[in-house]
């Protein structure tokens, strides 16, 4: 329990200066954008005065401290404020943009997943060997490839000339295919050399000779130890793997014209409409600051002596 | 002389030393021996400045101890040394600076004496095995001339020939250059043919403070002959027939 | 009925470290096997165990240290179901309670996994789980080693009065001539990976033959260190 909120607390923390930064680092972006949402909202000739109506509406003229608490203490409420562009509330957007996001992250993790495992299975069958050597070769250029990219090329092949699969857009399932498929496989390319380098790890346990010799059988070893010792460093570079993953949504989103969270900060902060932006940054931190959370208290249930100074 | 007096030592909210005091003169040897977890290796930690004490004093000859810089023999032979850095290289490091003329013979002794091939030192620790790690590391204190060396389970990693060969070495050079000795051991028959006083530590306290002789003829508490009879049991010790 | 290996060798990066050795074990024998550091003592002993493995005998063997008898990650409970499963054997609570008491396992939760006791009943609890189907020959390689002296010597006597009235030959791995005298009758003394003596252990302390038996007998103890 009590590390359960030691835990609670450090992640309370991490937020809260999380947002502190954000809100500081757009305060101090170059750029007026009390002008910006002008522009946004009325879009034709915009007065000086009513450029000055708008900053002192979305209390840009209070000072630094006012505007972070007039924004942050709602915020602890939950209410994350109103979109300075069109005034509508940011959260039910930010909500629908996530029911998008969601699924292409899970999907696209799955299919790493789907597919690293079997590859790094394969792989260190023979530690060396031609197979191993091949899927390293693929792993390798896989984390080379940027998300951008192999998009454009995923899009090329399958919508354009192939017209299997559409290109653009989020109105059928379908069409989360390709999204999924440009960031999974980037997903696979780097679980597949970690899991790949766990199972060498952890097969060179000093305790695994003795259970051959007491008459185990070696698919039982592998299932039943190298598994769970190659589990630990795996479990270790998820929570980075799932920053890489949010990084790679954004540009996926973009570049497929899908909505979601990625296609909602970019289009936030183009229009520099502050709450979104901030909102959305926030609920990103939050996924990360959970995710790994979790994979703390998961290491305290593998392997308890993490952590643990007296072990 | 190594004097402690009254040393208390905690480690967290746990009392690891618990008001031990013993004296080593010049020349002479105490063997320091318990089960894991009765404070050997803090006690070590103490003498070498490295444990901050609760209470009580460790001096030299009313001295700070570290004015004379301590040997340490460790009991991690191959953690004990830079593995960058060729053993010749870690063994000679504490007397860089120091003369030299004497220093090609008194290594080719402690190696002869070691039963370690010279060119070996010219390898890194990872090259070697774990006993010949063990035997360089005594080399490396041994080579220092200090006046007190701390022995922390030396002989852990060597077979039974090797030890009794190693131990007579080190007692040896004791006798021509007299550095007290502080040996931390479980192994009571190391203790009992080469150390003039056993100290048996149980949970942080000294248990028994003996001569050697009293405590094979005949240990003073239960616990001390409890050791006794294990040793006697597990062949490091041979009853008088 | 006797244990028998033949051709037992071994080569570690183009080195012999064990030269062609046969070997016959009786049951119920307690056997010592002697020699320095590299004298190829646990190579010896896991092709003896891998050997008799593949005539279908039963041997157990018991490593130098319980860290590497043991997965950190896995429970007692584990370890035990697997090592019955392992022999084909069902879950025997009684067995289990016997060999628990024999070997002053008290008190232990086995839901615990192996770093949460002490090293002692680890070792305790190795050399049990190594005793669950009755085995011809147990191995144990340096068992005292890795534990403080009485706890060794406690862990040595259970042992012993445990193997008393059965028919489980013990070969015990050990550098230590003084310890090898207390628990076996004959010795069978290594050099460089050939066996240079097999006798009985009286034999080898009143009248060593090798260099090797030599030179352990007179460094057996402590206290009768020659000059």
């Amino acid at each position: 329990m009590k590390i359960v909120i030691g835990l609670f607390l450090r992640a309370s923390v991490v937020l809260t200066g999380i947002a502190l930064a954000t809100f500081a680092l757009l305060w101090n972006a170059p750029g007026d954008p009390a002008l910006a949402i002008a522009l946004a909202r009325y879009d034709a000739i915009v007065t000086p005065d009513l450029v000055n109506e708008i900053r002192e509406q979305a209390g840009f003229n209070a000072g630094f401290w006012p505007a972070f608490q007039a924004w942050f203490g709602p915020i602890l409420m939950g209410d994350f404020g109103n979109s300075s562009v069109n005034g509508r509330p940011v959260l039910p957007d930010l909500m629908s943009s996530v029911s998008y996001t969601f699924p292409l992250g899970i999907a696209a993790l799955a299919i790493g997943m789907a597919l690293s495992l079997p590859l790094a299975i394969l792989s260190t069958k023979r530690p060396g060997g031609w197979l191993d050597r091949f899927a390293i070769a693929v792993a390798s250029i896989g984390n080379a490839i940027p998300a951008y990219w192999l998009g454009l090329l995923l899009i090329l092949l399958f919508a354009v000339q192939l017209a299997w699969l559409p290109a653009m857009g989020a109105r059928t399932p379908s069409h989360a295919i390709l999204p999924a498929l440009t960031l999974g496989l980037g997903v696979a390319a780097s679980l597949t050399r970690i899991i790949r380098s766990g199972i060498l790890e952890a097969r060179g346990q000093s305790f695994l000779p003795a259970l051959s010799r007491r008459g185990v059988p070696q698919n039982s070893i592998s299932k039943d130890h190298i598994a769970l010792h190659a589990a630990i460093p795996v479990v270790t570079v998820f929570g980075l793997e799932l920053a890489f993953l949010l990084e790679g949504l954004v540009m996926v989103e973009v570049i497929f014209a899908r909505p979601g969270l990625g296609s909602f900060l970019v289009e936030a902060i183009g229009a520099r409409d502050f709450p979104k932006v901030q909102a959305a940054v926030l609920l990103t931190a939050l996924i990360f600051v959970v995710v790994n959370l979790l994979i703390d208290l998961f290491y305290k249930v593998l392997d308890p002596r993490i952590g643990d100074h007296d072990a | 002389m190594l004097k402690l007096e009254n040393v208390s030592v905690k480690r967290g909210k746990s009392i690891a030393l618990k008001d031990v005091s013993f004296k080593v003169d010049a020349g002479k040897t105490i063997a320091v021996v318990g089960e894991s977890g009765a404070g050997k290796s803090t006690l070590i930690a103490s003498i070498l400045n490295l444990a901050s004490l609760a209470s009580g004093k460790i001096s030299w000859n009313d001295k700070p101890v570290r004015k004379i810089s301590p040997a340490l023999v460790s009991q991690e032979p191959r953690a004990a040394f830079n593995p960058v850095m060729t053993l010749k290289q870690s063994v000679l490091e504490p007397i860089v600076g120091q003369k030299k003329t004497l220093l090609p013979d008194r290594l080719n002794r402690l190696c002869k004496g070691l039963e370690l091939p010279i060119d070996l030192l010219d390898r890194k620790p990872s090259g070697v095995s774990i006993g010949q790690a063990q035997r360089v590391g005594i080399m490396r204190a041994l080579i220092t001339s200090s006046p007190l060396i701390l022995f922390d389970e030396p002989l852990s990693a060597l077979d039974a020939v090797t030890q009794k060969h190693t131990a007579r070495l080190i007692s040896d050079l004791q006798k021509e250059e007299g550095f007290a000795a502080i040996i931390v051991t479980h192994d009571l028959g190391y203790a009992a043919a080469f150390a003039d006083d056993i100290i048996v530590l149980k949970t942080g306290c000294v248990e028994e403070y003996s001569s050697a002789e009293e405590f094979i003829q005949s240990p003073k508490t239960q616990y001390g002959q409890d050791l006794r009879n294990a040793a006697f049991a597990l062949g490091a010790l041979e009853r008088a027939s | 009925m006797t244990l028998q290996v033949f051709d037992l060798s071994a080569i570690r990066s183009g080195q012999a470290i064990l030269h062609p050795t046969s070997l016959s074990i009786e049951l119920g024998t307690r056997i010592g096997l002697v020699g320095s550091s590299g004298s190829g003592k646990s190579t010896l002993g896991h092709a003896i165990v891998d050997a008799l493995r593949a005539q279908n005998k039963r041997v157990a063997h018991v490593p130098q240290s319980p860290d590497e008898a043991l997965d950190p990650l896995r429970s007692f409970k584990f370890h035990w179901h697997e090592a019955e499963r392992a022999l084909d054997l069902a879950h025997d609570v009684s067995k289990q309670r016997t060999l628990f008491s024999a070997l002053k396992i008290e008190d232990a939760d086995l839901r615990k996994r192996p770093w949460s006791w002490s090293r002692g009943m680890q070792q305790r609890f190795v050399i049990a789980m190594a005793l669950i189907g009755t085995p011809d020959l147990i191995v144990l390689d340096e068992p005292t080693s890795a534990l403080d002296p009485i706890v060794a010597a406690k862990t040595m006597e259970l042992l012993r009065d445990h193997l008393a009235d059965k028919d489980v030959a013990m070969l015990l791995i050990t550098h230590d001539l003084g310890l090898a005298t207390q628990h076996v009758d004959r010795l069978i003394v290594l050099d460089k990976g050939k066996v240079v003596e097999d006798a009985s252990t009286h034999g080898i302390l009143v009248a060593p033959k090798s260099p090797a038996a030599k030179s352990l007998s007179t460094h057996r103890s402590w206290l009768s260190l020659p000059c």
